[in-house]
Parts: C-alpha cells; structure tokens; sequence
C-alpha cells in the first residue's frame, strides 16, 4: 500500500498554518459575494477562488463556491500560462485571465483570473497563484448569456475567447483588453461590475498569502503544505481501503438534445477499487455530440470524477490537491467529457450531476452502506426573459430546480435540494422573481408520491407553476426526463422530472430543453425528480408510513399499494389487514 | 433610596447588576440559573444581592429562554396559515446545501411540520396590486380547522405582505377573536422586509415562543410584585436596546440574542466616555468565543439571524446585533483526532465535569488545563480561591492526550500546552476577522475590548495576531453583560423593503417613509419611557442594481438631492472595497430607522471596585511566554489594588474574581479613568 510517510512538520504549527490557508479563500469568496453584480455569482455561487503552487497544484481553495471547479480548473489555467509565459514571462502586477475551452473545457463564461504571488525580503521567490474564477454573465454568442442556446454545435456560437491573456501588465491596465470585454458582453455593466469584484478578490488574496507566507518563511510554508497534501492523502485512502476491491460497472442515460435528434445519450462508468486507490473510468462513454451538452477532459470527466470521489471519500476535507493523489482516472480523447477544443460546450454542467451519481450508483455494488439511491440530478433551469410591457426595460429571471436527493441505509432521501454539482446555492425568492419580471408564480410546493419507495424512502420532488403576465420567451434545460433517479438494495425509482407550458389556448406542450416563447396569461408548469429509495417498501416501518400519510408525503392509496399499510375507516392504521397484505406482498416478490 | 438593576439569566449563571443611583454605588451576586424555573433562578440572584425592590424603580431583564426554546425545539405547537399553493415555503427553505460534498447533508426539521401548514385563497402581486383578497367565510372555516388540531399559537405569512401588510391584518384579526386564547402572529408586524422563507420563518419562530414567554413574563411580573417591585420591568432586546413587557408579549422574537447583545452595550458605552470610535467587542466565556464590532458608538445589526447557526438552522428577519460565535472557551478540548491532527474545541468541559484542574471528574485537558500549565493562572484564586486547582493532573492529561499522541512526549510539555492556546487563538482571531475583513474592515483600526471569564487572559495574544495595539479590559470583565444592559437605552428598530431607481421621484416616496417609521417608533417610545429624550437615526439601504447585498448608508441629514446621495454611497463603498462605479445604475432597496428613547443610567467613573484592606504588595510567579524564550518571573498584581493611573510593564499577571489579565512581555498596561486596563500591545 502506498500511504505517505509519515510528516516531520511541527504538527501543532502545521494545524494553525492549516487553519489560516483555508481562511483567507473563504475572506475573499465573502467580500467576492457582497460586491458581485450578478445573482449567478453571489447567489448560485458559480465560482471559485484559491492557491494553486508554480506548478498548478491546488493549495487551498475557498469553500463557499459550487463544487465543479474542484478539479482544478484554477490550476489549469495557470499551466496554460505557464505554457505560454515560461516562468520568467510572469511579474509581479500582472493579471491574466483565461476561458480557453480547449484548456479549461468548459463553456466560455467561466473566466478564470489569476496573479503572481511573490514572497521573500526581495519579493522575488514566486510562491504561487492566486486564482478567482467567476461565470461572467454574457461573453457574446448567439444567446444572451452566451451559454443557454440549446443548439449550438461549434464553440464559436457560445461567445469569445480570452486565451490566456494579460488585463493587467506589472500593474499597469491593459486598456485594449478591457476595450475588448467591453465590446464582447451584451451586460457591460454587469461583466464589469463582477469583473470588479473578480479583481479585487484576485488583488486581495495574494496580499492576504504573501503575508501569510512571509510570517512563517517559504521554505517551512511549502514543506507544512506538502505535509497538508498527504494527510489529505491519507483520509481519502483510509476511507477507499473500507471498500472492497474489485471492478464495479453502472449505467444510465441522459436524454440527449435537439441537435443530436434527442438520441438518448449512455453514461457507462466503470470503478475499480484496489487497496486504498481508486481508478474512475470512462472508456465506456460514447463520443463528442453535434450539441452543447458537450465537455472537456478537464472540465467535464475531471470534476465528474473528482466530485463523486470526494464524496465518497473525503467530504469533510478541505479540497487540496492531496486529497484526490488516490484517484486515477481513465478517459479517451474525444468522447462527451473529453471533447476537443471547437466542440460546443454551453451546456457542459447539465451531464455532470448524471455523471456522478452514476459513478456513487456502481459504488453502492460495492458497498451499498456508503451510497445512496439516485437524486433528481437535473439542473432544470428555466429562464424567463423579454420586455417589462409596463417598464420598458428588459428582463431576465433564471432560476434552477430542487429536487429529491437519493435514500440511504441510514436515512429516507434529503431535500430537496439542487444536484450534486451544486452546493451552497440559493434559489431566488418567489418575491424577487415577481419584481423582477412581469409573472406570477401560482405555486412552489412538495409534490406526494414523487419520492422513490424504500424502507428508506427517497426525497419528494416539486412542483413550480409560474403564470406569466405578459408575452415571454422562456429558455429551459432539463434532463433525466427518461431514466428515474434509481432505487438501491430494492428500493424503488423515484419519479422523473418533467416541464410543459399550457397555454391559454391551445394544446398543452411539453419542453426538456431548448426556448421557446409564452403568451400573456400562459403558464409553465416545472415537475422536479424525487430520489431513489433504499431496502424494499415494504420493510418501511409502518408508523414512519403513518406519518408520511399524515404529513401528505404519500397518499393512502401508495401506502396500500406500495407499503403494504392498510387505513381502517377513520383513518387509523388497521394492524391486522397490514400484517396480512405485507405477507401477501412478500411472498409475491419471492416469487418474482 | 433608589435602586436600578439589570438580570441577566446566562446559560451557567444568572448574574445580577444594581446601581444605587444616590449612593453611585454597585453590587454584583451571581446564582445558578434554574433550569426548572427560570425565575426562580432570577428570584434568588436578587436575594443574593439584596436588593430591595420596594426601592427599585427599573429593572432590565436579559434572557436566553427565547433561543433555548428555538435551539431545543421545545414552545408551543403551532400552525401556519399561509398563501395558497406556498404550504411548503417553510420546508423547501432556499434549496442550498452548505456541505457540498456531504451526501446526506440535511437540515434541521422545519419549525411547523406540513399537518400544521394551512392554505388560504388570496394574493398580493410582486407590484403590490391585489389579485385576490381573502373572503371572510374561507377565514371562518380555517378557524374551525385549526381550533380542530388544538395549536396553542398561529403564524400567518403571506406572499408578497411586505408590499402590503392588509390581507395578514384581516386573518390575524378574524382568528384573534374567533380563537381567544390562541396566540396570532403575522409575519407581517415582525418585519416588512421581503424574502417570504425568511419572513415566514420569522412568524413562525415568533409564534412558537409566544405562548412561553407570555406565561414567563407573567410569573415573573407576579414574582418580582410580591417582593414589592411595582415600576418599570423591561426585557433586553436583541437589537440593543430594551423593550417594554407589552412589546416583548407581541415580539418576542426580539429576545434572540438579549444576553451577549448586554456586553455589545457596555463596550460601546465605555468606546464613548473614552472616545474611541472602533471597537471590537471581544466575549469568552467557558464554552464559546463571541465577538462583535463597534463603529462611531453603533453596533453592526445582521439580518438574516441564523437560529442554530447557517449551515442547517433557520434564519430570522429581525434587528439582531451581528455577532460571531466560536467554540472557543476556557473549557474547549484539546483533543487529536483520527488523522493525527490538533483540534481545541469545539466541545467544551464546561462546568460540569469542567477542566482537568477542577478535580471534578474531567479527563480531557483543556484551554483553562493549558493555561495553569504555563502561570497565566494561578492555582489558588480560581473564583476568590474557592475552588483550588490541580496542575499535576491537568500535566498528566496533556501528556497522555496531546503530546503522546502527536508524537511530542520527547518535548517540554509547555510547548505543547502553548500549542493548545495558540491554535484556540487562531479560531478566535477568524471569528475577529470574520466580523471585521468579511464585513469590509481591517481590525488594525479597532480597539480590542474584552471580557468574559476567560477573555482578558487572551487580549494581548489576539492583538498581537492582529496587529491592534490597543486592548482595554473593562473593570469587572466577569459580570460585563449584567453591567452592560444597565447602560441600554430603549429602542425601537423600523425596516421596510422598498426598492427603488435612484432617481428624484423616489426621494419623496423616502422620506414619506422615514416619517412614518419615525412616527411610529417615537409613539410607542413615548408610552414605554414616559418624558424621555427620543431621537431617530435614518439608515438607508443601497446597492448597485444586480448586486444582492445592500449597504447600508446612515444618513445625517435630509437627503438633498440624488447627486448628494451618490456620493455619499460610492464614498462609503470605495472605502470598503476599494473601487466603486460611478456609472452603474444605484438602486435603493429600503429604509431603516433606529429610534432611541434615553432611560437613567450608572455613572461608569463609580463602577470599578476598590480594595477595602488599602495596599497590598505584589507577588511574582513563573510565567511561560514562549515568544521570549520560555519561563519568565513576572509580577502578579491585585486588580481592586490598581488605583486610576498606575503603570505597569510587561510581563505581568493582573487577578481578580472571575477573570485574569495577562500583560506580555513588551506590553504597557495603564489603568484609566473609568478603571479600565489600557494596554499597549508592544511589537
């Protein structure tokens, strides 16, 4: 077995130089979330700051932003500069951004700006990198906001691209690049409102670490952050040696798009456990797709695999580059998460949360105690956008879909909540939604029944009925239409998600993805998944279904059918018929 | 005779504070807080000051039973009326998970489970305009099936009130008179702020302790009566400032944080007599570390308020003093995880079984084990001496808890104990600069005021860590929260969701609603303190359109024109995050108007104790100060012996009951007017 060796770091120093590396990401992920211009950053927390070392190797990063760009999407950049710069073409007080897709490999709106961080009484030993990511509202493209167009098959419809260069040159404003942004946003305000507070979060931590370093001394800060890494290392491996070894396969599929004539689309991972390492891979997967579902290895099979393992593996730890030394993973060039550089790429979150659970579905072969049964895992985002007929002024309202979160051997299924690509990220309040566009929205509510059926049972689904008060082009993205979120250890599928406008007049239409538009007085009505159950329905213990009728998580005639719980006329449980129909029902699934 | 007091029921103690406003003298006792009857505990803190309350003509009650109640889920049942199709708002919550990698993350239950959760058919739109009203019948029917489920207190939160407060009026007034004895909030009378969740969670949190603190009042209205008391009782509010009885009945939600928001007074009482216009508020007891900050004699308020904290509690729309709470106490456990890795809290001994040194059972070490291990305590003043302590056990358990473990058991113990304390020192420098660089400060501008049990014997240490050069020790840091609500005024805080293009059309619309705020809380403020000086202070809140955060801009004077009010905002913004926009488009979101009423008050030049038995000489022990090399004799000195203007060189140690001041090397401690420890932290 391959643990680290055992660290020679004062081990009591090493826990306060831990504590302070982690908190100066999350000082500046706060002031980045008061200053931002843009609901996407400071209330859907799409992006991402922290420490990358010379060498692109993730020291620390903020905790407060969502999880995809714990594959190091900061660290990719700075190798790209690197690649380009050579170490001696980086200086003090330069910025430089990027939103390559052929190096970060995903949509173009993610910019990630980083800045030298120089230590030492000479300021001449570069310690590191100091890296804000942010999604910039609109980076041009034949859609607002660039990156929702659900028909794009080239990455040059999604927007401009900024390789790798320089918005400031030793302090000093490149005027030409800003002139450039300027002129490539449909939001100029916005962009650089965000762009503002992307800079000054960007500025700020490398101040913060460059003190941080001096107090201590380079050299003792590089050798307590390589000891980090390994203690990092060795929770993760710590946790995988628990598994059994083996090879562990699972499959689904995701609904695919227009472009590619709505051809369901495979997600085949494979897992291999052996000792404390773990190999996620791909090879099964199909390859690039006409539309923009599409991803790079960095962008789209790296977070997948990286997300899914940290949740299996290490949750609590801080995100390091330690923390992912026993995970390997296997993907060849060119299929849907290995896309190349000009393979559109607007919508490459939407397989990832698919992709993950996935991935936690062939773990709970392995070990069903540390999976889960599948979440919603749709993103179903549904924007609203047009003219304010009584303002004047235009108007865009996105919002995103929670959904039911997967039971598990301990617990009924959480939320709900939004996906596992997600984290600490907030909905918009139905109070804002109606400032800010002309609609009102009639319900948000649980819905019965949605929920996967299990002794644990799986997490319910909403329902979202949003009546628009004047003519509205909607744009919306769901997936997992088809494949139900998946029960464990027989447990049952949860319901799938599913989104229809009914019109004032006329024929009720359904729409997974793709935009189209809405009359006055029309309504869109939003079903989100529930999650998975785990164990069979009917070893539910029956006062846990009692409550769950009584609370209308489930219907009486479910509780009958499913849980085998029989309600006498007053609705009390009637003991005797339950006992009976459970029988019933086991011997039933004996035989089947 | 006449005797004002402050009661301040803690989570160990209850303490106690009276001033005789003839005498300008004070006593302090402190009792057990009664868990079985909180007044008792209250009762019996009075007998242990003897106070006459015959002679009393004010007291200030602070408490923690509001956040108990919320935090142990205990108060009342309670239902929900809410607007049709939004049954769930109070369970959906806002669909984020503050542990993105934890798979069965969730939050806590909602506070009114969905049997509980009633509909009614009516609707405000996001404009304002009514686009169904409730119908009277539909009222009446609800109020048979709640009276059916037998709920001691309803919530009542609609979508969109905060535009317009008429529909939750009509319910709530309907169902007062159709169900007497139930208790009827709205979201409504709470806060005008929009964000239904949180305004629904702030109804229904209202609701749930409504029913405990009316009977809570009642009893110790009825308790205080029979010894006499018959004046003013006031309840210590959490915005800062104290609130009447009958307010407290229709709010009590207001009580949240009514014991730590006693210090946040006092610290800023003492920032004004000595003219100091930045402080951090710094509060360390025996279980957490709490901090707040001061600017111009105005504590920061925060809302949301998270009950149960943010990653899985529920927030509350309401004037709360923004504090950061850690688990950092002179009862924290050191203790070294699976991984081979130092953690110091946050569970804490606390009293009970308490430090390794009490002797009374505990086996892990603590901060209060580390420090007698170093000399910043002694072993025979612990309470007045009364409870002498065990340096050879608390030797022992760092040894075998800490130092073996981490591989140290080959080096001086006092380097691991000063571990310890240097790695709580770092949880409590984030907390200080959670409060301060999170919120746009740099706390090299701020003065450091300590107090708590264990607060002072760190204020040198965290200073340093800082970079604040001053830290101020108030005199009697033990009983700082009693002390402090005896120096509250009452107020009153009004805030409205307003949102607005900063254009000259909405200045009007403005200043119609400072009036009204302004109005309404000189009113109640009128009645509550009868010929008090009233003022109000105007806030308004801004932000650039897009942005979510607003900041809020005090205004001292009419807003003359747009122009002015630009100004004022990008002056305020540059100086916090350095850059502002001069073209973006501003917007204002609302208003916020604090109204004060002055209430009598101790003169804090009378409030240090003195030594009864004249001069006493200092004695000297060994210290540890590892930053100097080590052991180092330093003076110990009594703190009631310290006359006003004595000067003192570092290191040295400064006793007295409840608290120990400890002055590094390179420190200069001077003793200022009011009795304060000035200390001038060296380089």
């Amino acid at each position: 077995m391959d643990m680290p060796t055992k660290l020679t770091v004062d081990p009591i120093q090493l826990e306060i130089i831990r504590h302070s590396l982690v908190a100066i990401p999350n000082e500046i992920d706060a002031n980045i979330t008061r200053t931002a211009f843009s609901p996407l950053v400071y209330e859907y927390k799409d992006f991402a700051t922290g420490l990358v070392d010379p060498e692109g190797r993730l020291i620390a990063q903020g905790s407060g932003s969502i999880p995809i760009f714990v594959a190091n999407a900061l660290g990719n950049a700075v190798r790209d500069g690197l690649d380009i710069y050579g170490l001696d073409g980086i200086l003090e007080g330069d910025v430089i951004i990027s939103n390559h897709s052929g190096t970060l490999g995903q949509h173009l709106n993610n910019v990630v700006m980083y800045t030298p961080v120089f230590v030492g009484p000479n300021k001449d030993d570069l310690f590191g990198f100091m890296c804000v990511l942010v999604h910039w509202v609109d980076v041009g493209g034949n859609t607002v906001g660039s990156c929702w167009a659900s028909d794009t098959t080239e990455i040059f419809q999604e927007g401009i691209q900024y390789r790798t260069v320089k918005l400031w040159q030793g302090g000093v404003r490149n005027e030409e690049l800003y002139r450039i942004i300027r002129y490539n946003t449909r939001f100029p305000v916005m962009v650089f409102g965000d762009l503002d507070a992307q800079l000054a979060g960007t500025l700020a931590g490398r101040d913060k670490f460059a003190s941080l370093i001096d107090k201590y001394g380079a050299a003792k800060m590089r050798s307590v952050i390589s000891a980090i890494w390994d203690q990092s290392e060795t929770v993760a491996r710590e946790s995988i040696l628990k598994l059994p070894d083996g090879v562990w396969r699972a499959e689904s599929f995701l609904d695919g798009d227009e472009v590619d004539g709505w051809e369901p689309v495979p997600v085949i991972v494979e897992v291999r456990i052996e000792g404390s390492s773990m190999t996620i891979d791909f090879s099964g997967l199909g390859s690039v797709l006409k539309g923009p579902l599409n991803s790079g290895t960095y962008g789209g099979a790296y977070p997948a695999a990286r997300i899914a393992f940290k949740i299996l593996t290490a949750p609590d730890e801080p995100a390091n580059e330690g923390c992912f030394r026993p995970l390997n993973i296997v993907i060849p060039e060119g299929t849907f998460l290995s896309a190349g550089p000009t393979a559109p790429m607007g919508l490459y979150s939407a397989t990832l949360p698919t992709v993950i659970d996935t991935i936690i579905k062939a773990i709970g072969d392995a070990e069903p105690s540390v999976a889960a049964g599948g979440h919603h895992a749709s993103f179903s985002a549904h924007c609203f956008y047009g003219t304010d007929p009584e303002t004047g002024e235009l108007y865009q309202q996105l919002d995103t879909g929670h959904g039911g979160w997967g039971a598990t051997a301990r617990q009924d299924g959480a939320g709900p909540y939004k996906t596992m690509a997600h984290g600490d990220t907030l909905d918009v309040p139905v109070e804002v939604q109606e400032t800010i566009c002309p609609l009102v929205v009639e319900s948000l509510a649980l819905r019965p029944d949605s929920a996967g059926d299990g002794a644990q049972r799986g997490g319910l689904g909403t329902e979202k009925v949003v009546r628009v008060l004047a003519d509205t082009g909607v744009s919306v993205q769901i997936d997992r239409t088809q494949c139900p979120p998946w029960g464990l250890k027989g447990g049952e599928d949860g319901d799938t998600a599913i989104a229809a406008i009914e019109p004032v007049k006329g024929e009720l239409r359904y729409i997974t993805k793709g935009m189209t538009t809405m009359k006055k007085g029309d309504s869109f009505r939003l079903r989100t998944g529930g999650g998975g159950g785990f164990g069979s329905p009917i070893e539910r213990k029956v006062d846990l279904v009692c409550a769950d009728i009584a609370e209308g998580y489930i219907t009486e005639k479910k509780a009958k059918d499913t849980y085998g719980v029989v309600l006498d006329d007053q609705g009390k449980i009637d003991l005797d018929e339950t006992h009976k129909l459970r029988s019933t029902m086991a011997e039933l699934s004996k035989v089947t | 005779m006449s005797v004002i007091v402050a009661v301040d029921t803690g989570g160990t103690f209850t303490d106690i504070a009276a001033y005789d406003l003839e005498a300008q003298t004070v006593s302090y006792a402190k009792a057990l807080t009664t868990y079985d009857d909180l007044v008792d505990g209250v009762m019996s803190c009075v007998g242990e000051a003897n106070v006459d309350l015959g002679e009393t003509d004010l007291i200030t009650h602070g408490t923690t039973l509001v956040i108990n109640t919320l935090l142990q889920r205990r108060g009342a049942e309670a239902a929900l009326v809410t607007t049709k199709g939004f049954r769930d708002t109070l369970e959906l919550a806002r669909g984020n998970r503050t542990n993105p990698f934890q798979m069965d993350f969730r939050r806590k239950p909602p506070l009114i489970p969905r049997s509980l959760r009633f509909e009614i058919d009516e609707r405000i739109r996001g404009g304002g305009e009514i686009l169904k009203a409730p119908v009277t019948k539909e009222i009446e029917d609800l109020a048979v099936a709640l009276e059916e489920t037998g709920v001691r207190a309803i919530a009542i939160s609609l979508i969109n009130s905060y535009l317009d407060d008429s529909h939750e009026l009509m319910i709530a007034k309907q169902l007062r008179e159709r169900l007497p004895g139930v208790y009827v909030t709205t979201g409504t009378e709470l806060t005008r702020e929009w964000y239904e969740y949180e305004r629904c969670c702030t109804a229904a949190a209202n609701a749930i302790v409504g029913p405990d603190i009316s009977e809570y009042t009642a009893r110790l209205r009825d308790s205080l009566s029979e010894e006499g008391f018959n004046k003013t009782l006031y309840m210590m509010g959490s915005n800062g400032g104290v609130l009447s009885v009958e307010r407290t009945l229709r709010e009590p939600i207001s009580l949240i944080e009514s014991g730590p928001v006693g210090g946040c007074i006092g610290a800023g009482a003492y920032g004004e007599v000595l003219d100091i216009q930045n402080i951090i508020a710094f509060d360390m007891g025996g279980t957490t570390a709490k901090c707040s900050i001061i600017r111009d004699g105005e504590f920061g308020l925060r809302t949301p308020y998270f009950v149960g904290g943010y990653d899985t509690g529920f927030p509350i729309r309401n004037s709360v003093v923004d504090i950061v709470e850690v688990g950092a106490g002179g009862g924290s456990i050191a203790w070294v995880d699976a991984n081979g890795r130092l953690n110091v809290g946050p569970r804490s001994a606390g009293s009970d079984p308490g430090p390794v040194a009490f002797s009374k059972g505990g086996t892990e070490p603590t901060v209060t084990d580390a420090n007698l291990v170093l000399g910043r305590i002694a072993s025979d003043i612990f309470l007045g001496g009364g409870l002498p302590l065990n340096i050879k056990g608390a030797r022992e358990a760092i040894e075998k808890a800490v130092s073996k473990k981490l591989g140290l058991e080959n080096r001086p113990l006092e380097e691991t104990a000063e571990g310890i304390l240097a790695l709580s020192t770092v949880t409590m420098t984030g907390a200080i600069r959670q409060i301060t660089v999170e919120r746009g400060h740099d706390p090299k501008d701020f003065t450091l005021f300590v107090f708590g049990g264990s607060g002072p014997i760190y204020g040198s240490a965290l200073a340093r860590e800082l970079n604040i050069s001053r830290v101020i020790i108030p005199p009697e840091p033990g009983n700082f929260s009693a002390l402090g609500m005896l120096l509250a005024d009452a107020r009153l805080d009004v805030t409205r969701t307003m949102i607005l293009g900063l254009e000259e059309d909405a200045l009007a619309d403005i200043e119609q609603a400072f009036m009204a705020a302004e109005k309404n809380g000189v009113d109640t403020l009128n009645v509550e303190v009868p010929g008090a000086t009233i003022t109000a202070l105007r806030v308004i809140k801004m932000r650039y359109r897009g942005q979510k955060h607003t900041f809020e801009i005090p205004l001292s004077a009419m807003i003359k024109d747009i122009t002015q009010l630009r100004e004022q905002f990008e002056k305020y913004y540059r100086t916090r995050f350095g850059h502002s926009d001069s073209e973006a488009p501003l917007e204002i979101v609302g208003i916020h108007v604090s109204v004060y009423a002055t209430t009598r008050k101790p003169n804090l030049e009378k409030l240090p104790r003195i030594a009864a038995s004249g001069k006493i000489a200092p004695g000297n022990r060994q210290v540890y100060f590892s930053k100097t090399g080590g052991w180092i004799n330093s003076q110990v000195y009594r703190r009631d012996t310290l006359a006003v203007g004595s000067k003192i060189s570092g290191p040295a140690v400064i006793e007295e009951y409840g608290a120990t001041t400890v002055i590094e090397p390179g420190d200069e401690l001077v003793v200022g007017k009011f009795g304060e420890i000035q200390v001038m932290v060296g380089d």
